[in-house]
C-alpha cells in the first residue's frame, strides 16, 4: 500500500513530494474497513490531504463515496483542483447552491461524485435526509466530521446539530471508516470525541504551536482606546488580516471607524447574506481588503495562508475559540502577529453568553407547550401563544429538536411522542467548563510566560514548549499607549454614531399596516459608549436629560438629520413610569425648534411596560392596549414625535398610526437612544 | 422508559443487517429489489443457523461470499450485496426516524415480542415499527376487533369491554381503524389503561395527531407497524397485521363481524385455525351474521362486556433469548392452542 499512497501523493503535489509526519499513518488507518481515527493537528497540517488520498483509495477498491461534513461555506477553488488531481470530483451542498441540487442529485444517483461536503444543519433538513440521500447510488464509504470537537460538549462551540452527528457516528455499522479532524482541541475534548467515534479509536495528533506567530496580549480601558489602537497599527501590519469582534454590532462600528481612518475594512458577521460573505471571504484571500471586521462567523474552514494578523477587539471565551482564530495567521508566512486587545466590558459580554447559553427549563417547557394539543404550528404560532424573544424561541426549538422531543418538516413544528425532561446536571457541567476556559483566557491575559507555550498548555499540547518570539518571550511587544488625538477621535465617532429607527411596515401577523412612520433618528445606542451615559442618567437618576443631550438632539435634528417635510409641530411619547422625563425633553427641543408642543398621545395607565413583552405579536397587542389619543388635540402638519429609548418600535408605530389616522402629516419619530441591537 | 434514541444507541449489527434486508428504510430511491419479508428472511436465517453464523457478519461480505455462503435462500447474491452495503445510510435514517420517537425492533432484538416469535413462526415479521411504550410489546393483553361500520350497541360494548380489561390492569390490543378498534382504544385510555395499536400502514402520520401523541408521551400506548414508517394504507396491509393483533394478545374478543367477508372475518376465521389464543364472540340477539356463524366455528361466546380471562394466564413469558440464529420456524409453540 505505502507504493500506492506514495504515487497518489506524487500525482497531486509532484514528483519528489514527502508526506508529512503523520498523515501516511493516518492515510493507512483510515482505509481500513470500519476503522475510526481521529486527527488533532494544527490546521495547515493537511488533513484534506488525507481524506483525498483515503477516498481515492476506498473508490478504487470499490466502496461509495465519502460524506464530509464541514462547516465550510463554499469549497475552496483550490481544494476542488487538488481532488481534480486524482481523478476524485467533489460537490458541496448548502443553502446557496439549491439551483445545482438537480444536477448534483441526478450526479448522485449516477455514482459519478466522490466526495459530498455538507453542513451539521444539513441532517436536520428533511428535504435533505428523505429525498437526496436515498439517491446515492452505492454504500457510504466513508465519513468524516470535519472540526469534530463540536461533537464534544466540551468544546467551546455548542453546536446542537453536530449532537445527532455524535449519535449517528456509533451507528455507522461495522464497515464504513470515520474520521474526525481537529486542530484544536484539549484532553478533554480529545477523550470525549473519542469516545463518541467508537472503541479502538486510533488518535494521530501532533504538535500545535506556531512558529511563525508572534503572540501579544494588550489590556486598554475602553472601545474608544481599543479603536484607537487599533487605526493607528494596523497600517503597519504585515499583509491582511481579521480583526475578530464578539458582537455583530461591534463588527459593523469597527469595521466603519477604520474606514473613516482610510483602512480597507469591511464588517462580516452571520447578518450579512451568504453569497456577500463569500465574496468578502474571497477579497481576503485575494487581499483586496486590509482587514475583514468578524464575529466567529468567519470560522472554521477558512484558509488563508498568507494571513498576516489577527487582532481581538474583545477577549474570546475560550482558549481553545482563542487558539483556534488566532491559528488562522501565518500558516504559510514567516511572520504574524496575533494581538488579544481587552477591556472592562469583556468580563459583562463573556457573562452574557454564558448566561445566555441554554434558554432556561421553564421556557423549554413553554415552548413545548405551545405545541401540545395541535397537530403543527408554525414559529409565528408559537410566538403568538408565549411571550418570548424570537432568537430564543428558534434556539429551544433547535435545543428540543435534536433531543427529539420536536420535529419540524417545510417551517412547520411538531411535538413528539418523545418524553422531554432537561438534563439539568448536563447543562450545568457544560455551563462549568465555560467558566473555566473564561478564567483561563483571563490568565492568558495577565500571564508572564512565554504565550505560545501557555497557551499549548492550555490545550493539553504535549510537545508544549517556550516559542522565543512572543511579546513575554523577546518578541514583538506592541505599544501600550494610544495616541490622545485618536482617542478624541474615536470618542467623537462613538457619539456620532447615530443610529436609524426604519420603521416598521407591518403588523405582527405580516399583514401591511395603514399607515408607516418616516425613518426615524436616534442619538445613541444604550448602553454603549457615546452619549448613552447621559440619557441613561437622564432617564433612571435625575429624571431630565441635560442641556448638552438635548443640545445633541437638537443639532442632530436640524444638522445631519433635517427630516423632510420638515415637522411643524412637536408631539411625545407620554411616560407612564418616569415622570414628564419626555414630554419635559419634547417640549424643550419644541422651543428650540420653534415649533408648538402638543401632548395629544395618551396612556392607559397599569398596563405592563413594552420591556416585558418579547417578541412581535405581544409588543405589538400590549401597546396596541395601551395608547389612545386626544384626536382633537392632533395638528395637521408633519409631526416631530419623540421618545427616550426605543427598542421594538412598536410603541413609536402604534402612536404614529393614531396621529396619522386623527389628521397629522408624516410621523418621523426621534428617540435619545436605541437599544442594543442585535447581538450587542 | 426506553425512547427511541437509547434504541438506536444500542442497536447490534444483527438487527441492522435484518433492517437492511427485510426493511426499504435505507434503500435506494428507485431501487426495484424488495425487501425480505418473513418467509424469505426465515430461509436466510436458516442458512445462518446451518453454518452458524449471526445475522450481522453478513455486513462487510462481498457478493461472491455473500452468494456461496447465502446460496438459494436469496433470489439474488447482487441485490443483498447492495442492500447490505447501505449501513450508512440505515443509520442516518434510523437516526432521523428516532428524532420522530419512532424505533425498529427485530427478530434478533431481547425486545421482540416472544409471542409473535413463538406463534407466527416463520411468519413473524422480521421488523417492527415502533412509537410509545415499548415494555407493551411483551405485555400480552385483550384483543378488541371488530368492522370499521358499528352500531351503538356494538360501540357500547367495546368500549366497555375495553374499559373492563383497563380495568383489570390488562393492555387493549386493537388495530387502530376507525370503529371498533379507536372506540376501544379511546375507552382503555380514558379508563386509565394501556394500549397496542397494530396500524395497517406507517406510524410516522399517525403519532403527529395530538390525542395519539399525548397518549404515547404518556406512556400509556404504543403504536407498532410491520410496514415501511411512511407507508400509506392499502387492504393487504390491514389483513396482513390482522394476524399480529390476535398473536401479540391473551385472549381476543370480536364485537363485530360480517360474515364470510371483510378484514374482521378473515382475520378472526385465521385466529381460529391456527388457535393463537381463546377467541371470544359477542354472543348477542341483535349481534351480526358473522358472529353467530364464527360461535358455530368454535369461538366462545361473549354475553356481558366483561374482558374476559384468558384459560392460560400468560405470566409465564418464555426465557428463551434473542433467536435470530434459530430459524423461526423450527421453535416450540407455547402450547396455547386450545382456544378452538
Amino acid at each position: 500500500m505505502a507504493d500506492v499512497l506514495q504515487a497518489h501523493l506524487e500525482t497531486m503535489l509532484g514528483a519528489g513530494a514527502v508526506f508529512r509526519d503523520g498523515q501516511r499513518e493516518a492515510i493507512e488507518a483510515v482505509v481500513q474497513d470500519g476503522s475510526r481515527t481521529l486527527i488533532v493537528q494544527r490546521t495547515g497540517w493537511g488533513k484534506s490531504l488525507v481524506y483525498w488520498i483515503a477516498t481515492r483509495v476506498r473508490r478504487d477498491a470499490g466502496h461509495g463515496p465519502t460524506i464530509i461534513v464541514s462547516p465550510l461555506l463554499a469549497l475552496m477553488r483550490n481544494q476542488i483542483q487538488m481532488a481534480a488531481r486524482l481523478g476524485l470530483r467533489a460537490v458541496t451542498l448548502n443553502s446557496a447552491n439549491r439551483d445545482d441540487w438537480a444536477a448534483i442529485e441526478a450526479d448522485l444517483a449516477a455514482d459519478r461524485v466522490d466526495v459530498l461536503f455538507v453542513s451539521a444543519q444539513r441532517f436536520a433538513n428533511e428535504d435533505f435526509t428523505s429525498r437526496l440521500l436515498p439517491t446515492i447510488a452505492g454504500s457510504i464509504g466513508m465519513f468524516v466530521v470535519d472540526e469534530a470537537h463540536c461533537i464534544s460538549d466540551w468544546g467551546h462551540e455548542f453546536v446542537p446539530d453536530y449532537r445527532r452527528i455524535g449519535r449517528l457516528l456509533p451507528a455507522l455499522g461495522p464497515v464504513v471508516p470515520v474520521v474526525g479532524t481537529t486542530a484544536t482541541a484539549n484532553d478533554r475534548v480529545v477523550a470525549d470525541v473519542a469516545a463518541q467515534l467508537g472503541r479502538d479509536v486510533r488518535v494521530v495528533r501532533g504538535p500545535l504551536a506556531r512558529a511563525s506567530l508572534h503572540l501579544d496580549a494588550i489590556p486598554l480601558a475602553d472601545q474608544a482606546e481599543r479603536l484607537a489602537w487599533l487605526a493607528e497599527h494596523i497600517p503597519g501590519m504585515p499583509g491582511s488580516g481579521i480583526v475578530y469582534c464578539l458582537t455583530v454590532a461591534d463588527t459593523e462600528r469597527v469595521a466603519a471607524w477604520l474606514r473613516a481612518n482610510e483602512i480597507n475594512a469591511v464588517a462580516y458577521n452571520a447578518d450579512v447574506d451568504a453569497g456577500v460573505r463569500e465574496g468578502l471571504e474571497q477579497d481576503l484571500l485575494a487581499n483586496r481588503l486590509k482587514v475583514l471586521v468578524a464575529t466567529i462567523a468567519l470560522g472554521m474552514g477558512f484558509d488563508k495562508p498568507d494571513l498576516g494578523f489577527v487582532i481581538h477587539f474583545q477577549r474570546p471565551g475560550s482558549p481553545i475559540g482563542y487558539y483556534q482564530q488566532v491559528g488562522r495567521a501565518g500558516r504559510g508566512v514567516a511572520d504574524a502577529y496575533g494581538v488579544l486587545l481587552t477591556g472592562r466590558e469583556d468580563d459583562e459580554i463573556a457573562e452574557y453568553f454564558i448566561a445566555t447559553a441554554f434558554p432556561p427549563t421553564a421556557r423549554m417547557q413553554e415552548v413545548l407547550g405551545a405545541l401540545d394539543g395541535v397537530a403543527t404550528a408554525t414559529i409565528r404560532d408559537i410566538l403568538e401563544h408565549v411571550n418570548l424573544p424570537r432568537g430564543q424561541v428558534e434556539k429551544a426549538l433547535k435545543l428540543l429538536e435534536v433531543d427529539g422531543a420536536v420535529g419540524h418538516e417545510r417551517g412547520h413544528f411538531f411535538r413528539t411522542p418523545m418524553h422531554w425532561a432537561p438534563d439539568e446536571a448536563w447543562i450545568a457541567g457544560v455551563l462549568e467548563a465555560r467558566r473555566q476556559e473564561l478564567a483561563s483566557m483571563r490568565q492568558y491575559v495577565d500571564t508572564a510566560d512565554c504565550r505560545m507555550a501557555f497557551l499549548a498548555r492550555l490545550l493539553d499540547d504535549p510537545a508544549a514548549h517556550e516559542c522565543g518570539h512572543c511579546a513575554n518571550d523577546g518578541g514583538k511587544v506592541w505599544p501600550r499607549d494610544v495616541d490622545h488625538d485618536l482617542v478624541l477621535a474615536a470618542i467623537r465617532f462613538l457619539r456620532g454614531d447615530i443610529r436609524l429607527i426604519l420603521s416598521r411596515k407591518q403588523h405582527a401577523d405580516g399583514k401591511r399596516l395603514g399607515f408607516v412612520n418616516g425613518e426615524g433618528h436616534a442619538l445613541s445606542v444604550y448602553n454603549d459608549a457615546g452619549w448613552c451615559r447621559r440619557v441613561h442618567d437622564g432617564k433612571y437618576r435625575t429624571g431630565r436629560f441635560d442641556d448638552e443631550v438635548l443640545a445633541a438632539a437638537v443639532a442632530l435634528i436640524t444638522g445631519r438629520w433635517q427630516p423632510s417635510p420638515a415637522p411643524t409641530w412637536v408631539t411625545a411619547i407620554p411616560s407612564t413610569a418616569h415622570g414628564s422625563l419626555v414630554g419635559d425633553a419634547a417640549q424643550r427641543i419644541a422651543a428650540q425648534l420653534g415649533l408648538p408642543y402638543v401632548e395629544c398621545v395618551t396612556a392607559v395607565p397599569g398596563l405592563p411596560t413594552q420591556r416585558d413583552m418579547a417578541n412581535s405579536w405581544q409588543q405589538e397587542a400590549n401597546a396596541r392596549r395601551k395608547l389612545g389619543i386626544a384626536g382633537d388635540l392632533v395638528l395637521p402638519g408633519p409631526v416631530l414625535l419623540v421618545d427616550d429609548i426605543v427598542d421594538s418600535k412598536w410603541t413609536l408605530t402604534v402612536a404614529g398610526e393614531l396621529l396619522r389616522a386623527h389628521g397629522s402629516g408624516p410621523v418621523h419619530p426621534f428617540a435619545f437612544a436605541v437599544a442594543s441591537p442585535r447581538g450587542a | 422508559m426506553m425512547d427511541a434514541m437509547d434504541a438506536l444507541a444500542a442497536m447490534a449489527d444483527d438487527a441492522r443487517a435484518i433492517l437492511l434486508l427485510c426493511s426499504s428504510i435505507a434503500a435506494r430511491r428507485g431501487d426495484d429489489a424488495r425487501p425480505l419479508g418473513p418467509a424469505g428472511w426465515a430461509m436466510v436465517a436458516q442458512q445462518l443457523a446451518r453454518v452458524g453464523l449471526a445475522p450481522g457478519s453478513l455486513l462487510g461480505l462481498d457478493e461472491a461470499a455473500l452468494a456461496q455462503l447465502l446460496g438459494d435462500a436469496v433470489p439474488s447474491a447482487e441485490a443483498v450485496a447492495r442492500q447490505l452495503s447501505r449501513t450508512g445510510q440505515l443509520a442516518i435514517e434510523l437516526d432521523r426516524l428516532a428524532m420522530r420517537g419512532i424505533s425498529a425492533v427485530t427478530l434478533a432484538d431481547d425486545a421482540y415480542p416472544w409471542r409473535l416469535r413463538d406463534r407466527l413462526g416463520p411468519k413473524a415479521p422480521p421488523v417492527l415499527f415502533t412509537a410509545g411504550e415499548r415494555s407493551l410489546l411483551n405485555a400480552g393483553g385483550v384483543a378488541i376487533v371488530g368492522s370499521r361500520d358499528i352500531d351503538a350497541v356494538g360501540e357500547s360494548f367495546a368500549a366497555d369491554v375495553a374499559a373492563s380489561a383497563a380495568g383489570s390492569g390488562r393492555a387493549v390490543i386493537s388495530g387502530g381503524a376507525r370503529g371498533v378498534d379507536q372506540t376501544a382504544m379511546r375507552a382503555a385510555l380514558a379508563a386509565g389503561g394501556t394500549v397496542l395499536g397494530l396500524l395497517p400502514e406507517g406510524i410516522e402520520r399517525r403519532i403527529r395527531e395530538p390525542e395519539t401523541r399525548q397518549a404515547l408521551t404518556d406512556g400509556q400506548a404504543l403504536l407498532a407497524s410491520p410496514y415501511h414508517p411512511g407507508a400509506g394504507f392499502t387492504a393487504g396491509a390491514a389483513m396482513g397485521r390482522n394476524k399480529l393483533i390476535y398473536a401479540l394478545a391473551d385472549v381476543a374478543v370480536i364485537v363485530a363481524s360480517a360474515a364470510r367477508t371483510g378484514g374482521t372475518w378473515a382475520g378472526a376465521e385465521d385466529a381460529l385455525n391456527a388457535g393463537w389464543v381463546p377467541v371470544f364472540v359477542r354472543a348477542a340477539e341483535d349481534a351480526p351474521e358473522g358472529n353467530r356463524l364464527l360461535l358455530r366455528m368454535g369461538a366462545h361466546p361473549l354475553e356481558a362486556p366483561d374482558a374476559p380471562d384468558a384459560p392460560h394466564p400468560s405470566a409465564a413469558a418464555p426465557t428463551r433469548p434473542a433467536a435470530a440464529l434459530e430459524a423461526p420456524f423450527v421453535q416450540d409453540s407455547l402450547g396455547l392452542d386450545d382456544g378452538a
